[in-house]
């Protein structure tokens, strides 16, 4: 379920103040899951440590949590998700990303998967 | 394969509220386990329970909370039904006397599982149960199971690093009159039905249980441990 988000964080270095920002979507996890029909995203400006749970994906009659694999204040949800839950299963990488949040600690960066790391990780769970 | 083992407790009758407790206690056992990086993964695995309980008349709700208002509640209330907000998928339900609720505390990667499986797994023990009484059911897009038009067992299920709590309510011999006060799961136009009115003979909850649990420990590929 929801340890593979952190798997799929994307990562945006470099705005003028060096604060790096941690954009997480589940893309392949949302297969495991199934259709998405309703999603609860933590409010901007709530802090979270790593690990911590942080919103609520329901699918197929399951609430699955959904935590943060990094700490830090989140600093935007993605509201078209929260009105058409959908799109994490149509757009898992583009639209359907669920919130930002401003790293605390860019070390945890680091014990974060890469994509290809990510893809193995899929293949060894099926 | 390492065989698996899961201790099935049969907890009675009990209101909707002391069984939360329980269930919630045996999913923090696990969690706390998972946290506590001695505990191996066997250890976990012994962990697991598999409750089950006939609720005292209960009206609960999922996550989705929109379309139920306080006088909507109110009603339900004065049916002489308790009603209780969740952490479950799914919506509105009624759990009573009756009802084979049955509530598997799972570590799902101790079965190798995704939620989209678990509840398919869910399905198919349900569908074996109802076998077991002459009775052909099924599953459709809307989860649960269905004997035609009518639902059967409903499943909510909530899931948390991979720890389940809710599980599903198999309809037994439930007065099905209560589920008239509300659209079941939200879908209109179905109905709901029960293995006494399908099987034309009174089944109990009680009776019901070893062949739900029989189902269960092959479709989940266990060994349950019952005391009883």
């Amino acid at each position: 379920m929801f340890d593979n988000a952190r798997t799929v964080m994307k990562t945006k270095h470099g705005n003028s103040e060096e604060k790096q920002m941690v954009d997480g979507s589940i893309s392949t996890a949302q297969e495991a899951l199934g259709d998405i029909v309703y999603a609860e995203l933590p409010e901007v400006g709530s802090e979270f440590s790593k690990f911590d749970e942080c919103g609520t994906l329901e699918s197929v009659k399951a609430a699955t949590e959904v935590y943060t694999p990094v700490s830090g204040k989140v600093c935007e949800k993605n509201t078209d998700v929260e009105s058409d839950p959908a799109l994490v299963n149509k757009s898992p990488y583009e639209k359907g990303w669920l919130f930002k949040i401003e790293l605390q600690d860019s070390n945890e960066l680091d014990e974060l998967m890469s994509e290809e790391d990510y893809q193995a990780f899929l293949k060894e769970q099926e | 394969m390492t065989k698996r083992y899961l201790e099935v407790i049969r907890l009675g009758r009990l209101s909707y509220t002391a069984a939360l407790k329980i269930q919630d206690k045996y999913a923090r056992q696990i969690l706390d386990g998972l946290s506590d990086c001695k505990q191996d993964q066997l250890a976990i695995a012994h962990l697991q329970k598999l409750l089950l309980v006939e609720h005292d008349p209960v009206y609960t709700i999922g996550i989705r909370r929109k379309g139920y208002s306080e006088s909507d509640i109110k009603k339900l209330q004065l049916l002489g039904a308790d009603f209780h907000y969740t952490n479950r998928g799914g919506l509105i339900t009624f759990h009573g006397p009756g009802q084979l609720v049955v509530y598997p505390i799972l570590y799902l990667k101790n079965f190798s599982m995704g939620m989209k499986t678990y509840i398919c797994h869910l399905e198919k023990t349900v569908i074996d149960t109802c076998s077991h009484f002459g009775i052909q059911s099924h599953t459709t897009p809307d989860t649960g199971v269905w004997v035609g038009n009518n639902k059967i067992a409903a499943i909510g299920v909530h899931g948390s690093r991979y720890v389940t709590t809710h599980g599903l309510a198999l309809n037994c011999d439930i007065d099905l009159g209560w589920f008239e006060h509300i659209v079941p799961c939200g879908l209109e136009g179905k109905g709901v039905t029960s293995l006494t009115k399908e099987s034309c003979h009174r089944v109990t909850a009680t009776e019901a249980t070893r062949p739900l649990l029989k189902s269960f420990g092959t479709t989940f590929d266990c060994t349950l441990v019952d005391p009883k």
